[in-house]
């Protein structure tokens, strides 16, 4: 839908008054803000499933407790769920890695920090001065880019050590929720990279240049940052509250 | 615009359809109306529906009459010189932004009032009723007097009866309409409801329905409650906690005898509750004679399920008990694997049987969900072929030959009617 | 007609001034108008498709223990009769006014993304055949339209008949997405100048907040749908009873999507009717600012109070309470709306068109509705009512006596601005009759076997229940409205290929789209009009009748300065060509776009019906053929 509604390029009013809109801005900008009211009634429905079946599943592994394979045994430790008559050999560890998602955290907040320097850069283009500013603009791009799909890479590498810890989407309840919330953001995340990909291709093809091109960027960047805030929301609400 | 054909059409059509109207009117009586005080609970529910329903009624028939007399008042006339253009009034708006607010405040107070006293625990003392449901049956359990039964619920009139309701499977809702009102039956999930049954209400039975849509047979989801005196609840409650045969070693008497007893009133449509009963002390079981039209089943026999009534006089319940006792026939007559018959061979229990538990099934005045009466005609159809005779069912269709839209064909291993006649009048021992 | 002043070159404007004719056309438009149309003929073809599920039902339900279909096969089609009467009949039939009349109120010559449009459209149609087709091969979703879980998982509901549900549903979400997406866009950015948000048109006034409630209340569905979806297909335990699951975390997320909708589904309707009652009463709309602030009211509360569609699923007394409580509030802004409508009839002028009186039994019926609707707001009397057919009667007075009579009266006033052609008044005239007395006699004996006793969705009842009279009488009623249908069908088909007869202003309204001829050029306005105050067309032609209202503006004085033409009743109608103003290119590719996108939803049909591999690669396939048609569209201009 985003892009379908971001993208009828040429959607100005038509006739004389091409120029004419009610408050000024252009048409794809307000349909992005209202897309993105859309996307946070999507993602408060998944938190907030996650956050009602957290503790409600039958098996582990848990987020943040210690559990048994052969057994509804839970405990703070692996030393508690051991002296509670867990086999030594079945401990099952806590699933979530807060060190390892606080580094990938960190690289898509940098992002988006790249993502303002990138549309800085275009905003400025042909204003004297400013030329470093603009052709900057491409490295910052290529930055956002790679640094989500290095946070990309960071899930690709959480998803997979979580099914071999005996985690998936089938495991449990706390497991379905989970991947299917930040399965959701990840593929948000992807689409956007996508985006800014397809931008760094109309750049090298023939330059982020005009007001319609920062358009471009701007929508892009909203997004982008709507993606990364939502990311805070979930790492601290999923990953941090235990 | 002519207004001609509006003025005779309109009418016309109207006084059609008040005629209609009226003959709803007639004098029937409604044996499943919500606007009964058997129960302290129906009887809150009713001082807040009065309360709410004389505000509403009031609401509706001042503005109703506003608006005819305004369509009636400034009707268009030819002619007419443009009406004063009014484009609000401030303390008009005012005034009915504020009135709903009055007519909301008395409808508000006891609302809340009756939300928090019905829902409050239930008094200590009370009678325990645990109510499962099934797709698509129902279960009631007594934990504190050890009883299990199915579809029909005694309970005692003045003593307060707390309901602990659960489902098996999807949710139901639980629903006697001239008793109480609706509580859901959800998975993973206790629910509760109280009430107590009028002191003085007298020996009745009330129709009662799932309330939930539960899938293909939710409509034949029905059950029965028994409101008795606490003298006959007991007498009931006593000889339902029995295992209906006793050991297997005394069985085979008893059920000799009791065959023997009813081979001759083998076709009477309903099981006199009164017919001599040789077990020691058949308990109090409501009196079929007491059962209002409205309470005995009207269901239709399918068409396509035949079975010659007359085989049911030579049913033999000894046989019968054969039959399905014997482990090699379970294949055939496998009733045991999802029934429970206290004791006899058990292969499941109670908390995961599929089907209703049946130690004192011939105690019941129905039988499927309350779709049809128990008697013995209907108890072999049923055996022969439930699949058709309550679409969805979980319960197999067990005639030989007969045609199982369960397994998309035709039953190869099963009971010949003969055989069904000596299940059906093994069943009608276990009284 | 107190129009006959209007000038007679409309007579000339037919749909040849755009230009175009022929199947290829309509499949390949991008004009609202058109597409508004379409959604129109869409809606009224899925009317008579759940109209006649609605009949079977009556048919089985005249007696007790009826034979006339299975329990299978009914409750396929009271599952299919609800979610086609909601998703494809009068969502759409809101879309089709949202379509052809929000740019025209406004002032604009289209919607902000006419494309997107388009593909809006056509998603709902693949969609809406999607989830209708299963219906004659005895495979439709039988779980109710409320699909409560755990019922529709694999365990209870194996096979696919809720497949088609759970996928149909999506599609239709995207659709209403997009779509509003498009129109808040649109009403937020194209306005005419002067056009301010206090000038606006109730019906445009009122569609905003309908859309805002799209944009929100959808997502909690399709995250609930998703749930169901990922459970039917991949495995995942959100409603696995085994696993612990809750089966009111579905119930949750469909009522914070099922309760904003039954106000997406009524507020278009408060917002025609409040177009049609100043016309005809020949005066403004009585207390403009409270009506807009009402609407306003109601959506937000709207949002506010979906568990009261689960008072019995045990919350506990507060939350029923707090509930409770915020359900009767709304009564409040709703009974400012009936208010005002009687208001704006006091004192005026009564025409009685057939317009007039939809809207009149609108307001009557939609009161009882309202009634009622504070009758089970509060939870102990709730808990006689949820799930009889008290609450049966309950919502067809409000979504049949509001929603359907309300838009009837929409049709019968918008027909001539849509095609130039009146519709018979004297047919109408039967149609309405019709209705109005089949609809009372069918959903007003609801009201007596609720109370006493009879549940809902039930396939059969047993007799001496005392329900037999009732039963009969709205089985009889609903003959009557299928009389109605036929003959409101027969109307429109007969006026479509009509006379050309309709003036630019036949109804002497105020409102900005009767100032263009009648149906208007594929431009709309060959010129943005300075709007002047909310009734600019009334401004013209009796300024009178506007002298109370603020003329000046000025926050927009200088825009419409320096962006628009005085007002002025237009009479322009040649091509778009003709007179230079660009228009969007007629194009395919959304169709293909949307067609893909379903195939892609489709496919996963095949996980349950054939293999893994089928399954894989026909979903890979769509998708790509989805990337190629989006990207091909998205790299084509638009004008």
């Amino acid at each position: 839908m985003a892009t379908a509604a971001i993208a009828e390029s040429s959607a100005a009013p038509h006739g004389e008054h091409t120029h004419y809109t009610t408050t000024g801005l252009e048409n794809r900008k307000i349909a992005m803000w209202t897309l993105i009211g859309s996307e946070c009634m999507i993602f408060a429905s998944l938190i907030s499933t996650y956050l009602v079946y957290k503790g409600r599943s039958k098996v582990g592994p848990w987020p943040h407790d210690w559990g048994c394979k052969t057994s509804a045994i839970v405990g703070k430790t692996a030393a508690a769920v051991q002296a509670a008559g867990c086999a030594a050999a079945d401990v099952m560890k806590p699933v979530l890695d807060i060190p390892i998602t606080s580094q990938s955290t960190f690289v898509l907040l940098m992002s988006s920090l790249a993502m303002v320097l990138a549309l800085e850069g275009v905003e400025n283009h042909g204003k004297p001065g400013y030329d470093r500013w603009y052709k900057g603009s491409r490295f910052w791009l290529a930055m956002t880019a790679l640094m989500g799909a290095a946070f990309l890479g960071y899930q690709a590498y959480e998803f997979t050590s979580f099914v071999h810890e005996g985690l998936t989407i089938r495991t449990n309840l706390f497991g379905s929720s989970f991947f299917t919330l930040t399965g959701f953001h990840g593929t948000h995340v992807a689409v956007g990279v996508l985006w800014l990909v397809s931008l760094l291709a109309i750049d090298m093809k023939r330059g982020l240049k005009g007001a319609t091109d920062v358009l471009l960027v701007d929508i892009a960047a909203l997004y982008w940052h709507f993606v990364d805030v939502v990311w805070i929301a979930i790492f601290t609400l999923i990953y941090l509250i235990q | 615009m002519n207004r001609t054909p509006t003025l005779r059409l309109g009418p016309t059509l109207m006084l059609v359809g008040a005629m209609l109207a009226l003959a709803a009117c007639s004098t029937q009586t409604y044996p499943n109306s919500t606007f009964t005080s058997h129960t302290d609970l129906n009887a809150d529910i009713n001082a807040v529906w009065n309360r709410v329903f004389v505000l509403g009624m009031a609401v509706f028939v001042i503005v109703e009459l506003l608006l005819f007399y305004v369509i009636v008042r400034y009707r268009g006339k030819p002619g007419a010189p443009m009406p004063k253009q009014v484009h609000g009034n401030h303390t008009i708006e005012m005034i009915w932004t504020a009135s709903p607010i009055l007519i909301l405040i008395p409808i508000i107070v006891p609302t809340v009032k009756t939300t928090f006293k019905t829902q409050a625990p239930a008094a200590a003392g009370s009678l325990q009723v645990e109510v499962y449901g099934h797709q698509w049956w129902w279960e009631f359990r007594y934990p504190e007097l050890g009883i299990v039964t199915a579809n029909e619920l005694y309970i005692p009139t003045g003593k307060t009866v707390n309901f602990t309701l659960q489902t098996r499977d999807v949710v139901h809702s639980f629903w006697t309409p001239r008793l109480a009102g609706k509580r859901d039956l959800i998975t993973n999930k206790v629910n509760h409801m109280w009430y107590t049954p009028d002191p003085a209400l007298a020996e009745d039975v009330f129709n009662g329905f799932c309330a939930e849509y539960c899938g293909t047979s939710h409509a034949n989801m029905r059950f029965r409650v028994y409101t008795v005196s606490q003298q006959d609840f007991d007498s009931w409650a006593r000889h339902q906690k029995t295992e209906a045969i006793g050991s297997p070693a005394l069985a085979a008497a008893r059920v000799a005898a009791d065959s023997a007893a009813r081979r001759a009133p083998a076709r009477a449509s309903v099981i006199p509750a009164a017919a001599p009963a040789p077990v020691e002390d058949a308990g109090y079981v409501f009196p079929a004679g007491k059962m209002g039209a409205h309470t005995v089943p009207k269901t239709p026999m399918p068409a396509s399920v035949k079975f010659d009534d007359a085989l049911l006089a030579q049913g033999d319940a000894a046989r019968g008990r054969t039959l399905i006792t014997t482990p090699a026939n379970l294949g055939k007559a496998g009733c045991l694997t999802c029934h429970v018959i206290k004791g006899e061979q058990a292969y499941v229990n109670d908390d995961v049987a599929r089907g209703p538990n049946l130690t004192h099934v011939a105690s019941r005045h129905t039988i499927a969900g309350g779709i049809y009466p128990l008697d013995p005609s209907h108890l072999a159809h049923w055996i022969k072929n439930a699949q058709v005779m309550k679409p969805g069912t979980s319960m197999n269709t067990f005639g030989l030959g007969e045609y199982s839209p369960l397994l998309k064909g035709k039953v190869t291993v099963g009971l010949t009617d003969a055989e069904i006649a000596d299940v059906v009048a093994y069943l009608l021992t276990l009284k | 007609m107190a129009s006959s002043a209007a000038p007679a070159p409309a007579f000339a404007a037919a749909p040849a001034a755009t230009g175009q004719s022929g199947l290829w056309s309509w499949l390949t438009t991008v004009d609202h108008k058109r597409i508004g149309m379409l959604y129109l003929w869409t809606s009224l073809a899925f009317l008579f498709v759940g109209g006649t599920e609605a009949f079977i039902l009556r048919l089985q339900l005249a007696h007790p223990n009826g034979q006339v279909v299975s329990a299978e096969v009914y409750n396929q089609l009271f599952t299919m009769h609800g979610t086609t009467m909601i998703f494809l009949v009068v969502m759409p039939l809101s879309a089709a006014f949202f379509n052809f009349l929000i740019p025209l109120q406004i002032g604009a010559r289209d919607v902000a993304f006419p494309r997107l449009n388009a593909f809006s459209y056509w998603v709902y149609l693949f969609g809406g055949i999607f989830i209708t087709l299963p219906v004659f091969f005895n495979v439709a979703p039988d779980a109710g339209w409320f699909g409560y879980a755990p019922l529709t998982t694999n365990q209870f509901s194996p096979g696919i008949h809720i497949d088609f549900w759970v996928l149909g549903l999506q599609i239709l979400g995207v659709s209403s997405l997009a779509a509003a997406v498009n129109f808040i866009t649109t009403i937020i950015h194209m306005r005419a100048p002067g056009m301010s948000m206090a000038r606006m048109p109730m019906f445009t006034w009122m569609s905003f907040v309908v859309q805002f409630m799209l944009v929100l209340a959808f997502p909690a569905i399709t995250i609930a749908l998703f749930f169901l979806q990922f459970d039917r297909f991949f495995g995942t335990q959100f409603y696995e009873l085994a696993a612990g699951a809750d089966p009111l975390l579905w119930q949750h997320l469909f009522w914070i999507f099922g309760h904003p909708e039954v106000y997406i589904l009524v507020l278009p309707t408060f917002g025609l009717v409040s177009e049609i009652t100043p016309t005809f009463s020949e005066k403004p709309l009585f207390g403009y600012n409270v009506m807009v602030f009402s609407g306003i009211l109601i959506g937000f509360l709207g949002f506010g109070v979906w568990a009261h569609h689960m008072f019995a699923v045990g919350m506990g007394a507060t939350a029923d309470t707090i509930f409770g409580i915020g359900t009767m509030l709304i009564g409040i802004p709703t009974g400012i709306k009936i208010f005002n409508w009687i208001a704006t009839m006091w004192g005026g002028n009564l025409r009685f068109t057939v317009a007039m009186k939809f809207a009149i039994a609108f307001v009557a019926l939609f009161l009882i509705g309202g009634v009622s609707g504070v009758m089970h707001a509060s939870p102990p009397t709730d808990l006689q009512q949820t799930d009889t057919y008290f609450i049966v009667a309950h919502f067809h007075y409000v979504l049949f006596g509001g929603s359907v009579m309300g838009i009837m009266g929409g049709i019968y006033h918008y027909f001539p601005k849509m095609t130039g052609r009146f519709l018979s008044e004297k047919l109408g005239n039967w149609h309405f009759w019709m209705f109005f007395i089949g609809m009372n006699l069918t959903f007003f004996p609801m009201h007596f076997s609720g109370m006493l006793g009879m549940p809902r969705r039930v396939y059969t009842y047993d007799a001496g229940q005392g329900w037999d009279t009732f039963n009969l009488i709205s089985t009889i009623g609903v003959v009557f409205q299928g009389i109605g249908l036929f003959v409101f069908a027969y109307n429109f088909l007969k006026s479509w290929k009509g006379e050309k007869n309709a003036p630019g202003d036949p109804w002497s309204a105020g409102t900005l789209e009767w100032s263009i001829p009648s149906p208007p050029p594929e431009y709309n306005f060959a010129q943005l009009p300075i709007v002047t105050s909310r009734y600019p067309l009334w401004d013209i032609k009796h300024p009178e009748r506007t002298a109370e209202l603020r003329h000046s503006d000025p926050d927009t004085a200088v825009v419409a300065e320096a962006h628009g033409v005085p007002m002025l009743e237009q009479t322009e109608t040649r091509t778009a060509k003709a007179l230079g103003i660009p228009m969007p290119f007629p194009t395919i590719k959304p169709l293909f776009a949307a067609l893909f996108m379903v195939m892609l939803f489709a496919s996963l049909i095949f996980l349950h019906t054939a293999s893994l591999q089928v399954a894989v690669v026909s979903m890979i396939g769509t998708t790509l053929l989805f990337i190629g048609a989006v990207y091909s569209w998205l790299t084509s201009p638009l004008e």
